[in-house]
């Protein structure tokens, strides 16, 4: 097998040497107050980046105090993490303490993206299994029915709960503090191979994401007679490939992008017209 | 019983509180059982506002923003339900449903905001490039503001101002209109899965892409879990692969250093 040669060409080694014995830019209440800034976690929520802007101003004040003085490195740092992101804002905690304790470590920035990547989706899944599919319906029905009855409980019961939750995010966030530093500590001496690791999870994780959030689906029907009629979804596009439109659309857009270098501002612009005019037409 | 100015105005600025915590799905006061409470405390009449929001609440309990689709507006439902039962008279149930109206015109420009906020993230990346943490606030505080004043504004119309005109305005919205927004939100986050790819994407990592992307197209699932372990077992792959390969190149080494007889080794 020929050797998949590592694709660092000179990026920072120096990491492991600066910062690893002096001890750390963050205390218990910085990551106390990392978990109650994810609040801001849909600051800026749109349909392109999703909660990628909140995410960034949840973690700034800690990446602040890691990078000090080294604005190239919080440069970095802050573009990173401005990179797409959707997940549960109840739990989301975990995923910035987790992450923070590999930034203050100044883990490979790839190690830190690909896991970033890679816990989100899932994290966002078993966020809305609990939150919104199993516990909202049952605090809304209980306290529901008492409001009903004009009893007060119901809607003061109703806020205590959600207050309770919001309340779990500080520990949500130094579980994931705690996680993360006993985890660099073990990353450290294989931190190339990790980061190589982490980052084949990461773009798995990115070829489920194109399939689950990028929806394109074709509405326009060709009809042969009065009884054949061929929807070009169901019988064309989805017997070929299921997804396969998201996924060229995706492409497309990688490659005006990568090769052409158009700028993101005209993709979106050409993408939200071209939604409205093909919704216009039918065709989508 | 008609709205006063006062009320209108205690009602918009309570929408604004219930609506940015809706945006920021904080501490669910934006949920038609807390929005209804309150609606019939600022109305004078607290028992109409929770029964109007309890029933709202128990409507809304099934309908959730998961997976990014946008359910109509739960703060406009709660706040309309109880004002609508105040004003006309009709029954809790019925004053829900004539609420829907404002409700689903409330979800229409949430989801223009959605793809509109798109364009806030040129100047955000620009920002994190230059380390610029003030603008990267700023931008998350303008886009958060702009969602407030919108609660605002909506909310004083539909309850104080022009309660006609707005449900007038939502049944004349052509249904192509809002379905475009759906559609527009469906495939934007294509630009931002390129953007991504853009940085992070080699040869090498392709094949790993195909196999993510074919795994979650097959697997009829709500969570990209399975997708994830998957993941993980290539990447322990690769790692084991990385280590094993390493560890033969220092034998190999060793063996060289033993036989030093030989001195072609020292080019690199």
């Amino acid at each position: 097998m020929a050797s998949s040669a590592p694709d660092k060409s000179g990026t920072p080694d120096a990491t492991s040497g600066i910062s690893a014995g002096t001890g750390k830019a963050l205390t218990s209440s910085d990551v106390t107050k990392l978990g109650l800034r994810t609040l801001f976690l849909q600051a800026s929520f749109n349909y392109e980046r999703m909660q990628a802007g909140g995410f960034l101003v949840t973690q700034l004040p800690a990446l602040q105090k890691i990078y000090k003085d080294d604005k190239k490195g919080l440069a970095a740092a802050m573009t990173d993490n401005l990179e797409f992101i959707n997940t549960s804002p109840h739990i989301v905690a975990f995923l910035n303490g987790l992450l923070i304790a590999m930034e203050e470590a100044h883990e490979d920035r790839k190690t830190i993206k690909g896991l970033k990547l890679a816990l989100f989706a899932p994290l966002a899944g078993i966020g809305d299994a609990i939150y919104w599919f199993t516990l909202l319906p049952i605090v809304a029905g209980v306290c529901s029915s008492m409001a009903m009855e004009g009893n007060p409980v119901g809607p003061l019961l109703f806020f205590a709960v959600y207050v309770a939750i919001f309340c779990m995010r500080i520990f949500w966030v130094h579980l994931g503090y705690d996680l993360g530093t006993r985890a660099v500590s073990k990353i450290r001496e294989a931190s190339e191979k990790v980061a190589k690791a982490a980052t084949v999870l990461g773009c798995t994780v990115i070829g489920g994401l194109i399939a689950s959030y990028v929806k394109i689906s074709v509405a326009s029907q060709i009809v042969i007679n009065k009884d054949v009629t061929i929807k070009l979804q169901g019988d064309f596009f989805d017997k070929i490939l299921p997804n396969l439109l998201p996924f060229g659309y995706v492409f497309l857009m990688y490659y005006l992008l990568k090769k052409k270098q158009v700028s993101p501002v005209i993709l979106i612009v050409v993408t939200f017209v071209l939604a409205i005019a093909l919704s216009f037409l039918g065709v989508l | 019983m008609a709205i006063t100015l006062g009320q209108g105005v205690a009602l918009a600025v309570m929408a604004i509180i219930c609506g940015i915590d809706f945006w920021l799905e904080g501490f669910y006061i934006f949920r038609p059982i807390i929005v209804g409470t309150l609606t019939g405390i600022i109305i004078g009449d607290a028992p109409l506002g929770m029964m109007c929001g309890g029933i709202t609440e128990l409507a809304f309990a099934g309908l959730t923003p998961a997976g990014g689709t946008q359910p109509p507006n739960p703060v406009l439902a709660g706040v309309m339900a109880t004002v609508l039962a105040h004003t006309t008279g009709t029954d809790a149930k019925g004053a829900m449903a004539l609420a829907l109206p404002f409700s689903f015109l409330m979800q229409y420009i949430i989801l223009f905001c959605y793809s509109a906020f798109s364009f806030f993230m040129r100047g955000a990346d620009e920002a994190a490039a230059k380390a610029d943490v003030h603008k990267i606030n700023l931008i998350n505080i303008e886009c958060t503001a702009i969602i407030a004043l919108l609660y605002g504004i909506v909310v004083f119309l539909c309850a104080f101002v022009a309660q006609d005109a707005m449900k007038a305005l939502v049944e004349a919205m052509p249904a192509w209109l809002s379905h475009g927004f759906e559609i527009a939100g469906g495939i934007l986050p294509a630009v931002g899965f390129a953007m991504l790819l853009k940085v992070m994407l080699k040869k090498e990592f392709m094949p790993f892409l195909l196999i993510g992307f074919i795994m979650a197209s097959f697997l009829n699932f709500s969570n990209l879990l399975p997708v994830a372990v998957i993941g993980i077992a290539l990447a322990l792959f690769v790692y084991t692969q990385d280590e094993s390969r390493d560890a033969a190149v220092k034998k190999a080494l060793a063996g060289i250093k033993v036989a030093q007889e030989e001195d072609e080794e020292d080019g690199i």
